[in-house]
């Protein structure tokens, strides 16, 4: 491993841990909705109701926390290493949506995510 | 609630979608390479990083194609399954390590390009799924 790649691999990391919480938050605020269905306006009116939740608020923060650790890291590494390795947001998700949304997570999901824990590793020595 | 099958329409927006992601990651990297990255330990040497990032024209462009992909994959989420979608979409795995070597000369060694190929197979069993109820958000 080249020097300062472990350091890139936990800004990556922190980024897909901002990116998990804002996705939790996002989805958190959606399940207290009643999903639409159909026309625009209905749409509209779910995506309205949407913006006053305080949560969905706490979202949009941590998307912005994770653009800005975005560019630190794209200032320091390859994009094409940055960007496969920030796959690890699937690792992070599979994982709270099993013990924060308590999801069930199915087998071929696990196994996809040792596929891309691997994947990962091999980028991280090239 | 089944949705309809994926038509040719619906793949070439998949595509655009995957060129959008794509440019939006191409520009933000543009954008932070406007900077010096060197020397980046203190709160405000951060700061000054990102206020130079953020006044450079290459970050907004990224922003605007993040609006774009989001408002073209809302429009792809309602005619298509999220489990269809997102194994096509991840062809921007491919897509990203291939315009990084071309438009920024970064050089993508077959040992990388392996590890891509198994993100991507991980990114399909994680995101293939037959039953509307294990689709999550993205």
């Amino acid at each position: 491993m080249k020097e300062g790649v472990v350091f890139t691999l936990f800004l990556i990391a922190l980024t897909s841990a901002c990116d998990t919480i804002n996705q939790l938050f996002l989805k958190s605020a959606i399940n207290s909705l009643t999903a639409p269905s159909g026309n625009i306006l209905k749409i509209a009116k779910f995506i309205f109701k949407l913006i006053l939740i305080p949560r969905v608020w706490i979202s949009f923060l941590f998307s912005i926390i994770s653009l800005c650790i975005w560019l630190f890291v794209l200032s320091r590494a390859d994009l094409s290493f940055a960007f496969s390795a920030d796959s690890m947001h699937y690792v992070f998700i599979a994982v709270a949506s099993r013990f924060v949304l308590k999801e069930r997570v199915s087998f071929r999901r696990w196994l996809g995510i040792v596929f891309i824990i691997i994947g990962i590793t091999i980028i991280s020595f090239t | 609630m089944i949705k309809k099958r994926l038509t040719l329409k619906i793949l070439i927006f998949l595509i655009f979608s995957d060129i959008l992601e794509t440019l939006t990651h191409l520009l933000f990297k543009k954008g932070a390479l406007t900077q010096d990255h060197l020397d980046i330990n203190t709160v405000s040497a951060g700061l000054t990083f990102l206020g130079g990032v953020f006044s450079s024209p290459f970050l907004w462009l990224g922003l605007v194609s993040v609006l774009c992909t989001f408002i073209i994959w809302s429009a792809i989420l309602s005619k298509i399954d999220l489990s269809v979608a997102v194994p096509i979409a991840s062809f921007s795995y491919i897509l990203i390590p291939l315009s990084s070597a071309l438009f920024l000369g970064e050089s993508v060694s077959l040992f990388r390009w392996i590890g891509v190929i198994f993100i991507l197979v991980g990114v399909f069993f994680v995101s293939l799924s037959t039953k509307e109820s294990e689709v999550s958000l993205r």
